[in-house]
């Protein structure tokens, strides 16, 4: 098998755990609603939401969570979320319908992303506050308002590209926002548009891990609005985005170990670890390691609230040294927070059916193909790396001997794996068993899933505790009211 | 000794014997190698001067700007000849993660620039890499940069090749030592130090020590890391081990307290390293040996990374009046009032009003009349004693009561009479619709 297994053992809640060990559940929804097949849990979401309250509580901080609803589909979870005091943010016209159809008044959507003239008008008729990107799209949306006569509509201005005096912290270029450097300009023409629009607030959405890179924006938006209140207008709210991030591995040391074996198979001092030898980003140039690791940091120390947590706690460089929480309620501003991924962290999984075991060379990796496309299990799109939950039939288990598998999809396409990476299993898989792709919600079951070669898209089911044992329902049949003991 | 430039001081540091009754072999001299005697105060200066030599004149001539991927010592020393010279420098980094090295190199004039961290909606298919990035602007047209190029400049190995090495050889009486034991950084001096060790007997061994992987030693890098640098060749180390943060912060200490050398973690870790090493094979031996291990820098620029890490290296005896001494009891009972009672007060009691806010937010809008204390500033006050009359009333406020209500107990077991804490501090008196001004 080529060396001792290099696990990556997936991080498991109390859900999620208690669901995998329920096999029969598992099998009875695969045989009925076919492979692959979703599980969302959506009193998971209602929990992770009060992880980033109690973080607001310590703080001290008042103002909304806001669910950046791209991360999933599921109406499920939104629904759950509905009759929570949580807020969502949308970011295309079918996810405010969908946001207003699971119960989320207006009062708790924030329309935020790029925006079509339907979207904007949908989200100011219904008295949404709008996330505004640009100085065009103010315009755009004041001329609608008057046009339309609709009622006035609070709105955030993105901003990017800040700058705080010292050392300069660089960060990658984004296509939304508006420089800070143009602020001046963007607060006229907010003050020209008033009778149309009433600035409440700034925002900023950074795509990055790096807590420095988003405390220089935070700071950058705290100068902001004290340039607002110092021409005399009132905004009260920060809005600092998301990307807070999921820890997916259980063991940091697994992680570490597998980097930096993976390392070793780039520069060619052990056998590959990938289908082709794939170097996830990496490349040997005559024995130095160049280029970067392409993968999501499956093992973070600090992920989701605890993140947002240390965020707040991070002194404030150009303003005094202060904590960024302690800064945000000295000047009486509302935090306002847009996570998707981390309130989705283990809101679910993935199941896939084995279909076919195959020795390609004696004593060589499984090849083990699945019935699903790589496209229904995001995890490596997203470069998650993370190990499948093998779930043998009750009938057929074999006895644990480690062995090594690539993983592949069911179409007809020499690209179609499930992951580059040799995957090790605690014991060879046999058609018939279940892989669990855990902790999927976030991203990895919708985002990407196609129709391709006429093969289905996944279904989706919501599954919840009750009386000791798991019960469940098609996504779209989960109302709050379902889990309470309503009908099934 | 007298020099006619700074740059003359660079190299023939000490090689100074360690007392065995403080590392405990006895078959074994050990030597450090005080490099953190080096002008600029450390191992970097050598390959700094040496890279950056032949090109400054030019530099100057072109007004370029020196440039660096460094997040500590080379770029003190290129700040320092950049600066002697006329010329800027810029250090890139996303490693810089020691505050006072930061400021320094800021101290210094220099400029530095962050990298950006890692995308959190990763697209696999984005191959440039900050650093691509980095070279790319470093090499495009027009850019007139002086890159010293550290990780992958032969220039940085030859200061140790013609420099440290040969200065070990020279104090050791023309002998190698049988041990060599350094940090991997950049390799520059533990591949040229070993080249010359071995040159003058193949015979001696070389550990390399790295970081453990999910450690931050300053200046060392873990063994991942290490395949990224140019200069790095396995084949240079006998072996290579791994060394934590506490033991290269006990190895700081030991060298610190008991041997006279203020060395910074890095030569801690190299001492540490170089002990645990030996001692393995001390008991062994039947004749001495000697062995050399490098000391790269100075324990100043570390001590808010061994405070964070070793706070109990810190403890200071407890200080008098502080918030922290209170009971959950005392502050619970503090006395506070509320917006109304508040308004009320301050129209007929004149109390003092004091805003325990940051100046930032004070400036941005307060209460009418108050003036700003901030809390830090407002807890040091307190050590001296009461800073106020005892017949001036006095209303605290923070932002949602709850610092106040400490300070006030506080005052209130100093002996103040009539110190009272706005409850629910100024958010409470916005939400009340109580006016708040700004000046």
């Amino acid at each position: 098998m080529g060396g001792h297994p290099l696990y990556l053992k997936p991080r498991l809640g109390p859900r999620l755990g208690s669901l995998l060990e329920s096999p029969g559940v598992l099998n009875t929804l695969t045989d009925a609603l076919g492979s692959p097949l979703h599980v969302v849990i959506p009193d998971q979401i209602a929990a992770n939401l009060e992880q980033f309250r109690s973080v607001y509580g310590r703080h001290h901080l008042s103002g909304q969570v806001f669910f950046a609803h791209k991360g999933s589909r599921s109406s499920a979870l939104l629904r759950r979320l509905a009759a929570t005091d949580a807020g969502v943010d949308v970011a295309s016209l079918g996810e405010l319908q969908h946001a207003l159809g699971a119960g989320f008044t207006p009062d708790r959507i924030l329309a935020t992303g790029p925006k079509n003239p339907e979207f904007l008008w949908l989200a100011a008729r219904t008295s949404v506050t709008v996330s505004v990107d640009s100085r065009d799209e103010l315009e755009q949306l004041s001329a609608l308002i008057r046009k339309c006569s609709l009622p006035r509509a609070d709105v955030l201005l993105r901003l990017s590209g800040f700058d705080v005096p010292g050392v300069r912290v660089l960060s990658r270029r984004s296509r939304f926002g508006t420089p800070a450097a143009e602020l001046v300009p963007l607060l006229e023409a907010a003050e020209r548009h008033s009778d149309a629009v009433d600035l409440v607030g700034m925002a900023y959405h950074l795509d990055t891990t790096s807590l420095a890179e988003k405390a220089t924006a935070l700071e950058g938006c705290l100068r902001a609005l004290e340039e607002c209140r110092s021409r005399g207008l009132r905004p009260c709210a920060v809005d600092i985005g998301g990307g807070f991030g999921i820890s997916y591995l259980a063991d940091g040391e697994q992680w570490e170990r597998y980097t930096t074996e993976l390392t070793a198979a780039v520069l060619g001092a052990r056998p590959p670890l990938t289908w082709g030898g794939h170097g996830y980003g990496l490349r040997n140039e005559g024995g130095t390691l160049r280029g970067s690791l392409g993968l999501y940091p499956a093992h973070r120390p600090v992920a989701g609230a605890r993140y947002l947590d240390q965020l707040l706690s991070h002194p404030a460089a150009s303003l005094g040294g202060r904590p960024l929480g302690a800064l945000l309620v000295e000047h009486l501003y509302d935090l306002h927070t847009e996570p998707g991924r981390a309130l989705l962290d283990q809101c679910g999984l993935t199941l896939a059916k084995v279909l076919e075991v195959r020795e390609q060379e004696p004593g060589g990796e499984l090849l083990v193909r699945l019935a699903a496309k790589a496209d229904d299990v995001g995890l490596e799109e997203h470069g998650v790396l993370m190990d499948p939950v093998l779930i043998p039939r009750p009938d057929r288990r074999t006895a644990d001997q480690p062995v090594a598998v690539h993983l592949f999809g069911s179409l007809c396409l020499e690209t179609d794996l499930i992951t580059r990476r040799t995957v090790f299993l605690p014991r060879r898989p046999e058609p018939g068993d279940l892989l669990a792709f855990v902790n999927t919600a976030a991203y990895c079951m919708d985002f990407h899933a196609t129709r391709a070669q006429q093969q289905p898209v996944a279904r989706k089911v919501a599954a919840w505790q009750e009386g000791g044992s798991w019960r469940w329902c098609l996504d779209d049949q989960y109302w709050p009211t379902t889990s309470v003991g309503g009908a099934q | 000794m007298r020099y006619d430039s700074i740059t003359e001081a660079i190299g023939n540091t000490p090689l100074v014997r360690i007392d065995p009754a403080v590392h405990g072999l006895t078959h074994i001299d050990l030597y450090a190698k005080l490099e953190l005697l080096n002008p600029f105060g450390s191992v970097k200066d050598r390959a700094a001067w040496n890279m950056a030599r032949p090109h400054l004149a030019d530099a100057a001539e072109l007004g370029s700007q020196v440039v660096e991927l460094s997040s500590g010592n080379t770029a003190k020393a290129l700040a320092v000849l950049a600066g002697m010279h006329g010329l800027t420098f810029k250090s890139v980094t996303n490693r810089m993660r020691v505050p006072e090295i930061k400021d320094l190199l800021l101290l210094l004039g220099a400029e530095i620039e962050e990298l950006p961290g890692q995308s959190e909606c990763l697209d696999p298919t984005a191959t440039d890499d900050p650093l691509t990035l980095f070279h790319r602007t470093i090499s495009g047209q027009g850019n007139a940069y002086l890159h010293t190029d550290q990780y992958f400049n032969p220039r940085n190995t030859e200061a140790h090749l013609t420099g440290t090495g040969p200065e070990i050889v020279k104090d050791l009486d023309g002998r190698a030592p049988e041990w060599f034991i350094a940090c991997v950084g950049t390799a520059g001096s533990s591949t040229g130090v070993a080249h010359v060790l071995r040159e003058n007997d193949p015979a001696v061994r070389v550990v390399g020590l790295v970081a453990a992987k999910s450690d931050f030693i300053p200046g060392i890098r873990t063994i991942d890391e290490a395949h990224e640098v140019g200069l790095f060749d396995p084949g240079t180390y006998d072996t290579i081990e791994a060394v934590s943060t506490d033991e290269a912060i006990e190895g700081m200490l030991t060298l610190n307290r008991r041997c006279g050398i203020l060395a910074g973690p890095t030569g801690g870790a190299a001492y540490f390293g170089a002990v645990r090493h030996l001692r393995a094979v001390d008991g062994e031996l039947t004749q001495r040996q000697s062995a050399v291990f490098i000391v790269c820098d100075r324990v100043e620029s570390y001590l808010s990374y061994v405070r964070q890490r070793r706070p109990d290296l810190f403890g200071r005896p407890r200080r008098p009046n502080s918030p922290a001494d209170l009971t959950d009891a005392e502050i619970r009972t503090a006395p506070s009032v509320g917006v109304a009672d508040a308004q009320a007060w301050i129209a007929t009691g004149r109390p003092l009003v004091v805003d325990l806010r940051s100046p930032f937010a004070y400036a941005a809008l307060h209460i009418d009349g108050s003036v700003n204390i901030v809390d830090e500033v407002f807890e040091e006050l307190l050590r001296g004693g009461l800073p106020f009359s005892r017949s001036r009333p006095v209303l605290l406020a923070c932002p949602v009561g709850e610092k106040s209500a400490r300070y006030a107990a506080l005052l209130t077991r100093m002996g103040h009479p009539d110190v009272r804490s706005l409850a629910g501090g100024i958010i409470a008196w916005r939400d009340a619709g109580a006016p708040l001004v700004r000046d």
